[in-house]
C-alpha cells in the first residue's frame, strides 16, 4: 500500500467520520490522493465526469426511482393489497403474510426497498396496528423484514450498480434475483407463521373464493409491470435501461388513464423528488468511480486476488468470508457505498476462484439488504421509525428472528448456487 | 429576499423536474423510433422522409440531462439530509462538538473544491476543440455543468460554516422552499 494511498484513506474517513457526505469525502479524499501522488488535483474532476458521462447503464437508475414514485403515489398500493387479503389473509398470522406478499409483489414493481417500505409498508402497518391486532413493533418488523425483498425481485437498482462494477450481465443478474426473492419471501411466511402461533396472533375473516376473480382482475394490471419487464429485457425488445423507461412509463399510463389517481401537480412533484434522489445516488456513484479508478490504478485488486490464490483459499470459504464482512459493513454502512466501493475489490478473487460473478452478485445484493435492517445502522429501521412513529427499540427488538430466518436463507444462497443460477442458465446464460 | 429565494429554489427545481421529464421522454422515443419508424406501414405513409437514423442523438442527449441533473441536483437541489452519510459518530457526539465538526468539514470542502476548480479546467479545456459525437455542440459546454457544481456548492458550505458558527448546528441552511407533496399523500 503506498503513502499516497494511505493519506486518501485517512482522508476518507475523517470527512466521512465526521459527517461530511460521503460522496464530498471521497471527491475530496481522492484530490489529496492526486496531490500526494503529484499529479493534477483536476484529474478527480475529469475522471467523475467522463465516468458518468461513459455510464450508459446507469440511466436505469433515475428512471427506476421515478417508476417507484409513481406507484406510491397512485392507488395501484391499495389494490395490491386486497388482492394480497384476498389470498393469504386467511391463514394463521394473516396479516403478516399480506405483508409478506405484498412486498413480493411490490418488488416486482420497484426497486427501492426504501420506496416499498414508505409506501406500501406504512399502510400495511396502519392495518396491522388496528384494534391491537398485532403489536406494532411486530408490524413494523415485519414489514422492514419484507422489504429487504424489494431490489432482490427485478427490477433492481442495487444490481445495476452491482453489474456496473463487474461487467456481469445485468438480465442473468435480474433473472438470477427472481427464485432468491422468493425464497426470502417464503422464510419470512414461515417465520411469522410460527411466531403467530405461539403468540396467537390475529387471523383475517376469509374472502370467499368467489370473490377472488374479482380483486384479481382489479389488481391485474399492477401485477404485469414485472412480466412488461423481464419480456422486454429477455425478448430482445428493449435494453435492461429503456425497460426501466417503460416500467416508468407504464406505471404513469395505469395511474393516468387507468386508475385515474395522479394529478399534474403529484407527477411535477414526483420529478423533482426523483431528480433529486438521483443527483444524490448519482454523485456517490461518481465518487466511487474515481475510488475504484485510484483503487486499480494501485492495482489493489489483482494483488488481493493474486495473494488469496496463494495461500489456497477455497472458494466456498471466500465466499463465506466475504459474506461476513459484507454482513458486519451493513451493519455501518448504506448498501450503495459497499457495492461501490467494497464489492469491487473482490471482482478479480472471484474470477480467479471460479465463483460466478451472477451468484456472487446477488448474494452480495441479499447481503446487503439485510444490512438494510440491521441495527445501528439501518436505513430501513429509520425510515419505519419515521413514517409511523414506532419506537426503534421495539422494532429491533422484534426483528430479530427475522434477521436470523434472512441470514439462514442468505446461507442456503451461498452453499447452493444452483438457486440463483437455475433461472439464467434456463434462459440460455452460460455460467 | 425570502421571495427571492422562494422564486430561486422554484427555478432550479423546475429545471431538474423538466431535465427528468426530458429524460424520460427521449427514451420513449428512442424505442418508439426503434419499433415505428423501419415499419412498412410508416414508410408508405411518410414515403421514407423520417429515416431511424436520424434518431442517433438520442442516446447522448439522454446522457448530457443525464450528467447534468446529477450536478445541477447536488448544486441547487439536493438537500443536506438528502445526502448519504456516515452519521453514527457525528450524531454521537454533543452539539458543541458536532458545530466543530460540522465547520471544520464544510470549510475543507470550500476549500478542495474552489481550489480545484483552476486544475480541473486545465485538464477540461482540450475539450473546447473536440466536438460532441452527435450533438451540435463541442464537449467543453457539455461539461461546464461541473465547474457550475465547483462553484455552487462551495458556496453553499461556506454559507452552511458561517451559518453553523452563527445559529448553531441543526439548522438546515437550504430549506426546501416546496412541501414534499408526494411524501405527504403516502402518509395519509
Amino acid at each position: 500500500m503506498s503513502i499516497e494511498l494511505l493519506i486518501m484513506v485517512g482522508s476518507l474517513f475523517f470527512l466521512a467520520g465526521i459527517g461530511m457526505p460521503i460522496a464530498y469525502a471521497i471527491i475530496v479524499a481522492s484530490m489529496a490522493y492526486m496531490l500526494a501522488a503529484g499529479s493534477s488535483v483536476g484529474l478527480v474532476g475529469k475522471t467523475l465526469v467522463d465516468g458518468v458521462y461513459q455510464s450508459f447503464l446507469l440511466l436505469a437508475v433515475p428512471l427506476f426511482i421515478v417508476a417507484a414514485n409513481i406507484m406510491n403515489a397512485g392507488t395501484i398500493s391499495d389494490r395490491l393489497l386486497g388482492f394480497c387479503i384476498a389470498t393469504v389473509g386467511r391463514f394463521k398470522g394473516g396479516l403478516g403474510h399480506v405483508n409478506v406478499m405484498a412486498s413480493l409483489i411490490f418488488s416486482g414493481m420497484s426497486g427501492s426497498a426504501v420506496a416499498d417500505a414508505a409506501g406500501i409498508g406504512k399502510i400495511i402497518i396502519d392495518m396491522m396496528r388496528k384494534d391491537g391486532r398485532f403489536p406494532a413493533g411486530y408490524a413494523a418488523a415485519i414489514t422492514a423484514a419484507s422489504a429487504t425483498i424489494g431490489p432482490i425481485i427485478p427490477p433492481s437498482i442495487p444490481m445495476v450498480l452491482y453489474a456496473l462494477i463487474s461487467n456481469a450481465s445485468i438480465g442473468a443478474l435480474f433473472l438470477g434475483g427472481i427464485l432468491p426473492g422468493l425464497l426470502m419471501g417464503a422464510v419470512l411466511m414461515a417465520m411469522n407463521w410460527w411466531i403467530s402461533h405461539r403468540r396467537n396472533f390475529a387471523t383475517e375473516e376469509p374472502v370467499p373464493m368467489r370473490e377472488l376473480p374479482a380483486v384479481t382482475v382489479r389488481a391485474f394490471p399492477a401485477l404485469m409491470m414485472p412480466v412488461i419487464l423481464l419480456y422486454g429485457i429477455y425478448g430482445g425488445v428493449t435494453t435492461p435501461t429503456e425497460a426501466a423507461a417503460v416500467a416508468a412509463a407504464y406505471a404513469l399510463l395505469l395511474s393516468v388513464f387507468f386508475y385515474r389517481s395522479l394529478k399534474i401537480k403529484t407527477l411535477y412533484t414526483i420529478l423533482v423528488d426523483s431528480a433529486r434522489s438521483s443527483a444524490a445516488v448519482g454523485i456517490v456513484i461518481g465518487g466511487a468511480l474515481i475510488l475504484n479508478y485510484i483503487v486499480a490504478s494501485e492495482n489493489i485488486p489483482s494483488a488481493l486476488a493474486a495473494y488469496l490464490v496463494d495461500v489456497n483459499l477455497s472458494p466456498i470459504v471466500f465466499l463465506i468470508a466475504v459474506n461476513l464482512l459484507v454482513l458486519a459493513l451493513g451493519c455501518l454502512l448504506d448498501a450503495t457505498t459497499i457495492i461501490l466501493v467494497i464489492v469491487p475489490l473482490f471482482i478479480p478473487t472471484c474470477n480467479m476462484l471460479g465463483i460466478d460473478l451472477v451468484q456472487f452478485g446477488v448474494v452480495i445484493v441479499v447481503n446487503c439488504m439485510i444490512g438494510l435492517i440491521t441495527p445501528p445502522y439501518g436505513i430501513l429501521l429509520f425510515v419505519i421509525n419515521a413514517v409511523t412513529g414506532i419506537p426503534l427499540r421495539d422494532i429491533i427488538r422484534e426483528i430479530v428472528p427475522f434477521l436470523i430466518a434472512l441470514i439462514g436463507a442468505l446461507l442456503l444462497l451461498i452453499l447452493f448456487p444452483g438457486i440463483v443460477l437455475f433461472l439464467p442458465r434456463l434462459f440460455g446464460y452460460d455460467g | 429576499m425570502k421571495a427571492l429565494s422562494r422564486l430561486f429554489t422554484g427555478f432550479t427545481e423546475g429545471v431538474a423536474g423538466l431535465m427528468m421529464a426530458a429524460i424520460f421522454v427521449t427514451f420513449i422515443l428512442q424505442i418508439t423510433v426503434r419499433y415505428v419508424v423501419g415499419a412498412e406501414w410508416f414508410v408508405s405513409i411518410t414515403g421514407g422522409a423520417i429515416d431511424a437514423a436520424d434518431f442517433g442523438w438520442t442516446v447522448e442527449l439522454i446522457l448530457v440531462l443525464w450528467l447534468w441533473t446529477i450536478f445541477w441536483g447536488n448544486s441547487f437541489v439536493v438537500r443536506d439530509c438528502d445526502h448519504v452519510t456516515f452519521d453514527i459518530i457525528y450524531n454521537s457526539v454533543g452539539r458543541r462538538t458536532r458545530t466543530v465538526f460540522a465547520i471544520i468539514g464544510a470549510l475543507i470542502l470550500v476549500a478542495a473544491l474552489w481550489s480545484s476548480i483552476g486544475p480541473t479546467y486545465d485538464r477540461m479545456k482540450l475539450l473546447r476543440l473536440k466536438s460532441s459525437a452527435t450533438l451540435p455542440v463541442k464537449m467543453l459546454p457539455i461539461y461546464s455543468i461541473y465547474f457550475v457544481f465547483l462553484a455552487a456548492v462551495g458556496l453553499r458550505y461556506l454559507w452552511r460554516a458561517v451559518d453553523v458558527a452563527r445559529h448553531g448546528v441543526d439548522r438546515e441552511p437550504f430549506a426546501p422552499a416546496m412541501e414534499d407533496v408526494a411524501h405527504q399523500e403516502d402518509v395519509k
